[in-house]
């Protein structure tokens, strides 16, 4: 990890306790927005391209164009102070919890990139993808190959989760054209 | 009822310039990231939902109700619900010829090509049309919000509403000249 790969983490971190402290909903969806597109970059970072630009799409995206016209069909409650009001007793057990869970679970946790992790230390089933993907489906995205061949019936019921996503809209919306 | 869709709606010259510019460019992306699924990063969920976006950003610059006569419902129902079925019937196909279904090495057995043919049509054909599809809907369904007064089972369209929306994307088109 580089300096300019944890001073994106540290934006990220920023970026998320802004979205979780700024009253203001503009101010939130565009900090989120800003949270989406760090985390868009990190990923590239590590090595995942293909999850890079379904953040980058949805996240920085879709969801910002989504919220932003949600608060223009809503009301946007005005207010003078920048921040919500913190809640002291919630954020000490809040805190101590995780602070509980981070000094238990972190140290269990291997190296970004070590060999030693259970992606690298069960050839059988990580390299078999790598090395055959070619020549079982012809394709050089093993990313691509996993999600609509050797998964495909997964990504079959993925489509249709996304089907209905649009279809369950319309339910609630009590509506029955897409207008 | 379709006054109050577009009540958000400015026009901006640096915003429709701005589109004017890159729409073409994301269009293209996310086409080429759609048939390029197989042997680049991305595939038929990313591109899908960059050609989604681009008729979003159309959307925010021209007004969403024009945009919204352009594409028509049946258009869009056409795109969500077809993906699916495309989707369905390419995997039974590999049934019809043999196989399991999605079983795309079937394609190299029954008709000599390759497994990578079957695995692009369905990314092309049918998760990039529902993606852009539900996203497209999604935005505009969300635009139109929510009526507590209307009645389910009228189609969506009041009495109201069928006369209004003749008119009011004409005068918006003809501002935007």
């Amino acid at each position: 990890m580089s300096l300019f790969a944890y001073t994106l983490v540290a934006f990220i971190l920023v970026a998320a306790v802004a979205t979780a402290l700024f009253r203001d909903v503009l101010s939130v969806i565009i900090v989120f927005g800003a949270y989406s597109l760090g985390m868009a970059i990190l990923y590239t970072f590590l090595l995942a391209p293909d999850v890079a630009m379904t953040e980058a799409a949805i996240g920085a995206g879709v969801t910002t164009l989504l919220l932003l016209l949600t608060i223009a069909r809503t009301t946007r409650p005005s207010t003078d102070r920048l921040t919500e009001r913190i809640h002291v007793p919630a954020v000490v057990v809040v805190g101590a919890f995780v602070l509980v869970l981070c000094t238990a679970v972190l140290p269990e946790m291997y190296a970004v990139g070590g060999t030693e992790t259970p992606v690298w230390s069960n050839p059988e089933v990580t390299q078999h993808y790598i090395t055959e993907t070619y020549n079982q489906t012809g394709v050089e995205n093993a990313v691509t190959s996993v999600l609509a061949a050797y998964r495909g019936f997964d990504t079959f019921g993925e489509a249709v989760v996304v089907f209905a996503a649009g279809v369950s809209t319309l339910l609630v919306l009590k509506r029955e054209v897409f207008a | 009822m379709s006054g109050s869709i577009d009540d958000t709606y400015t026009e901006s010259q640096v915003i429709m310039t701005t589109v004017k510019i890159i729409a073409p460019f994301t269009l293209t992306y996310g086409l080429f990231m759609t048939f390029h699924g197989g042997d680049a990063p991305g595939g038929g969920f990313q591109g899908g939902t960059i050609v989604g976006v681009t008729v979003l950003m159309l959307a925010f610059a021209f007004g969403i109700e024009p945009t919204r006569q352009w594409l028509r419902n049946s258009f869009l129902a056409g795109l969500v619900t077809g993906g699916v079925v495309i989707f369905g019937a390419i995997g039974l196909a590999m049934v019809a010829i043999g196989g399991d279904f999605l079983e795309f090495t079937m394609l190299k057995e029954v008709f000599h090509i390759k497994p990578k043919w079957g695995l692009e049509a369905v990314e092309i054909a049918g998760i990039s049309l529902i993606v852009s599809g539900t996203i497209i809907s999604l935005f505009f369904t969300m635009a139109a919000g929510f009526s507590p007064d209307r009645p389910s089972g009228t189609g969506g369209v009041s009495g109201v509403d069928a006369t209004d929306t003749p008119d009011s994307p004409n005068a918006e088109v003809s501002d935007d000249d």
